[in-house]
């Protein structure tokens, strides 16, 4: 009894008898698995804040309370829990995790990686760090086969273009649905910090994406953002990067201004020579004495520069460098980062602030953004989980014109006026203009009181530097979102989660087109603005039971979601603006004001099955109904499901002798999912469009013919694959097999012009896309200090058209036929430039008498009369795929990302356009026309320079080019500080390094940036930038 | 107890989120209006006119193809009286702009069938209408019906021969009702059946009352049908109907001092009016090419041969020397105050000064040569208070009357082309043109109407490429 009470007094009392009780200071070495030192591994007392890191050798030395528990943890591996007791060394040896039992994040949850049937691949959080970007999508490029990410122009900010497995939709996007933090993202991707994303999950086929299955026909993209981890001390880390970038591939040359002009007379005199049968003589005299009233503008000051026998005699007082004048010559970037994250044993959290500016190639270019995000879990009792993410981001980005074909495109711009015209206003003699303050201005091209030096043939009232210095164009976006949920445990198999999303995105567009100068003078300026509101609801209430007999595991889950999209939109425009005033207050004549609410909703019922034996046969099959409002009341529910299976072979018996074996899987899946995205609100209505007053009537107009049977567009998808780690882990990989093909597509289908439609939407069609895809990865070496893995991925895509509701027909630079690609070319062949008079030649079928091709070509000189052809050329790659590889040696590490792509072509419009041969005047040319046709017999492939309307330039295969490239997207290379160094300063972690991004482009067509539209069509866009940047990062 | 708790909560949460009936029926188009709307009452039928009628005056594809207004200036420009500067339109100057594939094509067949198509669903809805009443529906008949044939009019007129050179020669295709899949060409003679039998309905019905000049009402139905009746050579006709169109519109010169650009001038019988909120900005033609002082494209000038023939007191001699060339011979020597160009200048489209010169030339056909002698002093006495009696017989006075009307008509909708087509003679460049002799057209030339467009064969399975064949 006394023993009993006096250990009862000591149990009660143990707490300050603890106290008096010894600190003891363990040491010790930790090793991987083949007993090589970890460093930096992380020993902490469980239970405290107290921890530390092993140094450069693996030793680590703590001091701890006798009897407390130590934790010895390393990323990648098991960790391991061992009482720390005083007899010293303690060593530990850290086994690799199982990676199988990584978990993966997929649709609606999380799965480990193992009993995936479908294909997923993960971009894990150290991928994603390595290359820090401005928008999160530039990480996906190269490391993921199977994905085709195009970057459409320069403009920083700017979304790419993202194709999973091919092109599965023509009308309805294409683009697959973005998920970010379980609910599906409507906002702008560039608002998304890279830097407070922890992993990216991509869902590519049927079964993986079937719990999206409505709006998961494209693939889906799974976005999680970093939270904090339990138990773990509060850490702090910040980060910041400075870069420069210049654009990554050079543009077209072009013709100097002694060229051009003498280049130009010759089309003249070649024009007044060959049509209109003047003498040579004749010829070359009209074209001197008509030089400068077509050009319209006189550099040289004398009244004929270009003598009759096209000698030029006379210098330019002015040579516009116009590239130099409109674009940077070094952008700047800068990102600051903080970030800090923990957790207690029930609660965890992450809270990041990131702020990012890039400036774009062509002058005033900008992007600028914060963004913070906090992620709070906690449970709640023990048997509730709650969590709530907030996020809120705003952004600028001033973009002039850097595409397309408006007049003040800055790109198209250089690639139109030659340097012939002045970037300051000149009077008629050439003496530089100055205005009442003493000052030049720019030269609009448009002072009809000068009829030399006045007005500008091409592209007048308008300047180039003008556009963007005097006007602006200015999108403000912010974006704010709530995702919480509740989890209640019911039985413990039985659970019940409820997800409510709740986002907002505004637009501001905001576009200020000058008082005085341009588009907008003749009315005193003109301020046009829109401010639209976006708002999704999302909720989503799931029932999971899973629960396991025996060998057997079953996993069911009911899900019930409800999803709003509202759009909100306003715009005004007004004209009438004294100097310096910019806002909408500030006009005298309103000119406009619209406003539109539209809205969106789906309901959906799902359910998913997935059962396993013993881990290693795997079958899951799911079932899907929605009903969408943008469909008719009949045809607006789709059916959608898929089921899938999968068999561990390595679990195996027969496979346990086998020796380099060490995993492999066999999968395979297929089902059937919709898409219903882009295609307008409420396409299958016709309604009478407002907005076409007649002075004081209000006026409406039919909308364009509809198809009121519209329906959901449908996927099949197919997929069958291996996955293996072979040659004990030095080698890993996967290798799959797809098919997709998208039934009832929904397409504007071309309608003779004279319906007075150009195409009624509907569901015609079908496309096949199928293709192979490889990924493997290896540690090839792994010795002392050094370590290299390398990884490479590539796949080879194919899309066909596998029907249509009529024969062909013609789209643009494409023919749909059956049996042919979305993207295969259908043009005029080029057949050269006749050696007798220099005239372009197409080749023609020669038609037997029933009007049908014999299969015999000839050449024609008429560009309406030539047959067009397959020229077996397509603009989508025939492979495409990464290399990566990340090497560490010491403190140093270095990854680098390359992506490729081989196959495409592109029809270069830019090209073709400066190839116009003086056609019109005032439009440069490329220096390839020096290779013109100038007599007769020359043998070349530029036609003669000729002043007249001609079709020399028109559509044909002379434009058509290989489009491969290997772009060495992203190279990191760091430093990491020694751990006993920054104990000094109390700092957990220090890494320095310099990131390269778009260093090095191999291009087989140079003069643009080998990624254009998927359509393989250029359109004046400002090229991709390279940027190279210096960073830290930082931990306390 | 737990559990209890537990199943109670997820209950509720069922019941906050269930959703209510009818979710999916909810959300509707909040910015257009459905057919029941428009054609259940007159007002919403109003404003069908309303919109076709704005329709015809916006920004269609692009500066030198933005509405009817284009297609009258570039053919203003095919003629010998107008010089352009290298601006829009050049290649119209040039008269090389018919190939199947270019715009001028495309657009002078893509925007009449748009309207055509607006105009065969106005009708449908109306004829099928319960709430209209009679009256309502025939004055909405006849405006559309109106309209109607003056498109397939347009259609005519660029894309074949004129009527008396042969009328089995193809056509395009005629559509009496909304269709979705192209038809087959028509022929000639058929289309101008069409046009006519349209206008006689339209004739029936259209009342004379409007709410503005921009809406058709029985004058304008009238004004073409002399048009028509014209082209087709039917004097008698088309005397007639231009006697009645010009009646309530009295002659006033004065408009050629104010800048040509007020739709409620008392001479204008059908125009396009445009606002300062309800503007085709930089395309609206002629005004914005031929104004060469205020802030436009301002590069057509007048060719000196054409300047020459007007006398020193003629009201409508509103051409200057404008960059002080004296007696150069330089294309832009010579340009013109007749149309003042502001983001709203009104578009002219039908004139009573047209109306009375086709009754003068009719009669002078007519054998009626000394009435239209008279009418015809009479008219220039209007526009010039020194203009003396020529004398003219016989086809003497038919070039007089054809050169008054160049003389009354110029900018406006390509006097000279229309007239060197219906009459089957050719146009010859003359005087200080930038573009000479390359563009001349002879008698019955082909480059008088355009290919068929590409777009259209691609798409249309009832015409194949032979239709370009040999045209």
């Amino acid at each position: 009894m006394k023993y009993i009470l006096i250990s009862l007094f000591l149990a009660l009392f143990s707490p300050l008898i603890l106290l008096a009780q010894q600190n003891i200071i363990v040491t010790g070495v930790i090793s991987d698995e083949f007993g090589m030192p970890l460093p930096g591994a992380t020993v902490i007392e469980l239970g405290t804040v107290n921890g530390v890191s092993t140094d450069f050798d693996g030793n680590y030395t703590i001091e701890v309370l006798e009897g407390a528990t130590l934790e010895f943890s390393y990323v990648g591996y098991e960790p391991q829990n061992i009482l720390a007791t005083a007899e010293n060394p303690i060593n530990i040896s850290l086994m690799p995790a199982n990676e199988l039992e990584e978990v993966v994040v997929v649709a609606f949850g999380t799965q480990s990686k193992q009993s995936i049937v479908g294909s997923v691949a993960v971009i894990s959080e150290s991928d994603i760090q390595s290359q820090p970007a401005t928008t999160i999508t530039q990480a996906i490029q190269g490391s993921v086969p199977g994905i085709n990410v195009v970057n459409t122009g320069g403009v920083p900010g700017t979304n790419p273009t993202i194709r999973i497995r091919g092109i599965g939709s023509i009308n309805a996007s294409a683009a697959p649905l973005i998920i970010v933090d379980g609910a599906p993202f409507n906002g702008n991707l560039n608002s998304i910090a890279q830097e407070q994303v922890a992993s990216i999950s991509v869902l590519k086929d049927a079964s993986s994406t079937s719990l999206y299955g409505s709006r998961g026909a494209n693939g889906v993209i799974i976005v999680t953002t970093k939270s904090g981890t339990k138990e773990t001390p509060t850490r702090i880390s910040l980060s910041t990067v400075y870069g420069n970038s210049n654009m990554a591939t050079p543009m077209h040359d072009l013709l100097g201004i002694d060229d051009y002009t003498r280049f130009f007379w010759e089309a003249f005199r070649n024009k007044e020579l060959y049509e209109n049968n003047l003498s040579p003589e004749a010829a070359g005299a009209a074209a001197s004495s008509n030089l400068i009233s077509s050009l319209a503008y006189n550099p040289y000051g004398i009244e004929q520069p270009v003598d009759s026998q096209g000698n030029l005699n006379g210098t330019a007082a002015w040579d516009t460098d116009w590239k130099g004048a409109i674009l940077n010559k070094n952008a700047y970037k800068k990102q600051h980062g903080l970030s800090i994250s923990g957790g207690s044993e029930k609660t965890t959290f992450y809270m990041g602030t990131n702020y990012i500016k890039e400036q774009g190639q062509v002058k005033t270019t900008y992007f600028e953004r914060f963004a913070t995000r906090i992620n709070v879990d906690s449970e709640v009792n023990d048997f509730i989980k709650s969590g709530l993410n907030v996020s809120y981001s705003t952004s600028k980005q001033n973009s002039p014109n850097q595409s397309g074909t408006s007049f003040s495109n800055s790109i198209q711009w250089i690639y139109t006026i030659p340097s012939y015209y002045p970037l300051y206003q000149r009077e008629a003699e050439g003496t530089l203009f100055k205005n009442a303050g003493g000052l030049p201005q720019f030269d609009y091209g448009s002072n009809n009181s000068q009829i030399v030096n006045g007005v500008r043939p091409a592209l007048s009232n308008e300047n180039g530097l003008g556009a963007i210095m005097n006007n602006e164009i200015l999108k403000t976006r912010t974006y704010a979102s709530m995702n919480g949920y509740i989890k209640i445990e019911l039985l413990p198999e039985l659970n019940f989660k409820s997800n409510i999303f709740y986002e907002r995105a505004t637009l501001d567009d905001f576009r200020y087109t000058h008082y005085k100068f341009g588009a907008a003078s003749s009315v005193q300026g003109r301020v046009s603005q829109d401010r639209n509101f976006f708002t999704t609801l999302n909720a989503i209430q799931t029932l999971n039971y899973s629960n396991t007999f025996g060998l057997h595991t079953l996993n069911a889950d009911a899900i019930f979601e409800s999803y709003r999209l509202e759009q909100d939109l306003l715009d005004a425009q007004g004209t009438g603006y004294l100097p310096n005033v910019t806002v909408l207050n500030g006009s005298t004549v309103p000119e406009s004001v619209g406003g539109a609410i539209n809205e969106e909703r789906i309901l959906s019922a799902i359910s998913r099955l997935s059962y396993n034996y013993d881990n290693t046969y795997f079958a899951e099959v799911s079932f899907r109904r929605d009903g969408s409002t943008k469909f008719s009341k009949d045809t607006r529910w789709g059916n959608f499901y898929s089921f899938g299976g999968s068999w561990i072979l390595s679990n195996e018996s027969f496979l346990d002798d086998v020796a380099w074996v060490d995993y492999l899987k066999l999968k395979f899946s297929y089902g059937e999912l919709g898409n219903n995205r882009n295609i307008g609100f409420f396409p299958y209505l016709q309604v009478f469009e407002t907005g076409y007053n007649q002075l004081d009537n209000t006026g409406v107009i039919s909308s364009e013919f509809v198809d009121p049977n519209l329906t959901w567009e449908k996927t099949a998808l197919q997929n069958i694959g291996t996955e293996f780690t072979l040659f004990e882990g030095k080698l890993k990989g996967s290798i799959e097999y797809y098919s997709k093909e998208s039934i009832d597509l929904i397409y504007d289908k071309p309608l003779a012009l004279s319906t007075g439609n150009e195409s009624i939407k509907t569901n015609i069609g079908a496309i096949k896309n199928s293709g192979i895809e490889f990924s493997f990865n290896s540690t090839v070496l792994k010795k002392d200090d050094l370590s290299v893995d390398l990884g490479i991925n590539f796949s080879f895509d194919k899309n066909e058209i596998s029907d249509l509701t009529q024969e062909e027909f013609i789209n643009g630079t494409k023919k749909w036929k059956i049996g042919k690609s979305l993207y295969e070319f259908f043009i005029r062949e080029s057949a050269g430039v006749d050696s007798q008079d220099g005239y372009q030649m197409w080749y023609k079928d020669v038609l037997s008498d029933d009007g049908e091709p014999t299969g015999e070509r000839v050449t024609t000189k008429e560009f309406s009369e030539a047959t067009r052809y397959y020229l077996d050329k397509s603009s989508l790659p025939k492979m495409i795929g990464g290399f990566n590889t990340n090497v560490s040696y010491k403190n140093f590490d270095l990854s680098a990302l390359i992506n490729f792509s081989f196959g495409s072509y592109v029809y270069d419009g830019v090209y073709a356009n400066l190839m116009n041969g003086f056609e019109t005047p005032g439009r440069i040319g490329h220096p390839d026309l020096k290779n013109r046709w100038q007599k007769l017999g020359d043998q070349t492939n530029v036609p003669l320079f000729l002043n007249q309307q001609n079709d020399f330039n028109a559509t044909s295969s002379r434009f058509l080019f290989k489009n491969n490239y290997i772009r060495v997207r992203g190279l990191n290379l760091g430093y990491t500080f020694e751990e006993s160094w920054m104990e000094k300063y109390q700092i957990k972690g220090l890494r320095v390094y310099m990131q390269g991004d778009n260093l090095f482009t191999f291009q087989s067509h140079k003069g643009i940036d080998p990624e254009q539209a998927l359509s393989g069509t250029t359109n004046y866009r400002s090229h991709q930038m390279k940027t190279i940047s210096l960073g830290v990062n930082l931990q306390l | 107890m737990i559990k209890l708790r537990a199943t109670l909560l997820v209950i509720s949460f069922l019941f906050f989120t269930g959703c209510e009936k009818g979710y999916l029926d909810e959300p509707k188009p909040t910015e257009s209006v459905n057919s029941s709307v428009i054609f259940e009452s007159a007002d919403g039928t109003e404003a069908f006119m309303s919109g076709i009628l704005r329709a015809s005056r916006s920004q269609f594809d692009r500066t030198d193809a933005g509405g009817l207004y284009s297609m009258y200036f570039a053919r203003v420009v095919k003629g010998n009286d107008l010089v352009l500067g290298q601006q829009w339109y050049l290649f119209d100057y040039e008269n090389n702009n018919r190939e199947p594939n270019y715009t001028r094509t495309i657009f002078s067949w893509e925007f009449p069938y748009y309207m055509i198509n607006q105009l065969n669903q106005f009708i449908l809805g109306i004829n099928g209408s319960a709430n209209l009443s009679e009256i309502e529906k025939d004055s909405f008949l006849g405006q559309a019906h109106a309209m109607r044939a003056f498109y397939y009019f347009q259609l005519a007129l660029e894309f074949q021969h004129t009527y008396s050179y042969d009328l089995t020669l193809p056509a395009p295709p005629i559509y009496a009702e909304p269709a979705i899949e192209g038809k087959a060409m028509s022929t000639l003679g058929e289309l101008y059946d069409f046009i006519v039998a349209d206008l006689n309905i339209a004739i029936e019905t259209t009342p004379t009352n409007r709410t503005n000049k921009s809406f058709i009402n029985r004058d304008v139905v009238y004004a073409i049908m002399a048009r028509v009746q014209l082209v087709m050579g039917n004097w008698q006709e088309a005397s007639n109907a231009a006697a009645i169109a010009r009646q309530a519109y009295p002659l006033n010169a004065n408009q050629y001092r104010t800048g040509f650009d007020d739709i409620n001038a008392s001479e204008w019988i059908w125009g396009m009016p445009q606002r300062a909120d309800q503007t085709n900005y930089f395309f609206i033609a002629p005004h914005a090419f031929t104004d060469n002082i205020n802030d436009g494209y301002g590069l057509a000038f007048w060719n000196k041969d054409f300047v020459s023939l007007f006398s020193a007191t003629d009201v409508r001699n509103t051409f200057f020397d404008i960059y002080g060339v004296g007696n150069g011979n330089q294309y832009f020597a010579r340009a013109s105050s007749k149309f003042t160009f502001d983001f709203s200048s009104d578009i002219p489209i039908i004139r009573s000064p047209e109306m009375m010169l086709i009754e003068i030339e009719a009669n002078a056909r007519l054998g009626k040569e000394s009435e239209a002698a008279t009418m015809l002093l009479s008219f220039q006495k209007n526009r010039d208070a020194n203009a003396v009696s020529s004398g003219n017989t016989g086809d003497a006075l038919i070039e007089e009357i054809l050169l008054e009307r160049r003389k009354e008509l110029y900018g406006e909708m390509g006097v000279e082309w229309f007239d060197a087509k219906r009459l089957r003679r050719g146009i010859t460049r003359t005087g200080n043109h930038r573009i000479g002799s390359a563009a001349n057209l002879v008698p019955d030339d082909k480059k008088f109407f355009l290919k068929i467009p590409q777009k259209e064969i691609d798409a249309n399975p009832n015409i194949d490429e032979s239709v370009n064949s040999n045209r």
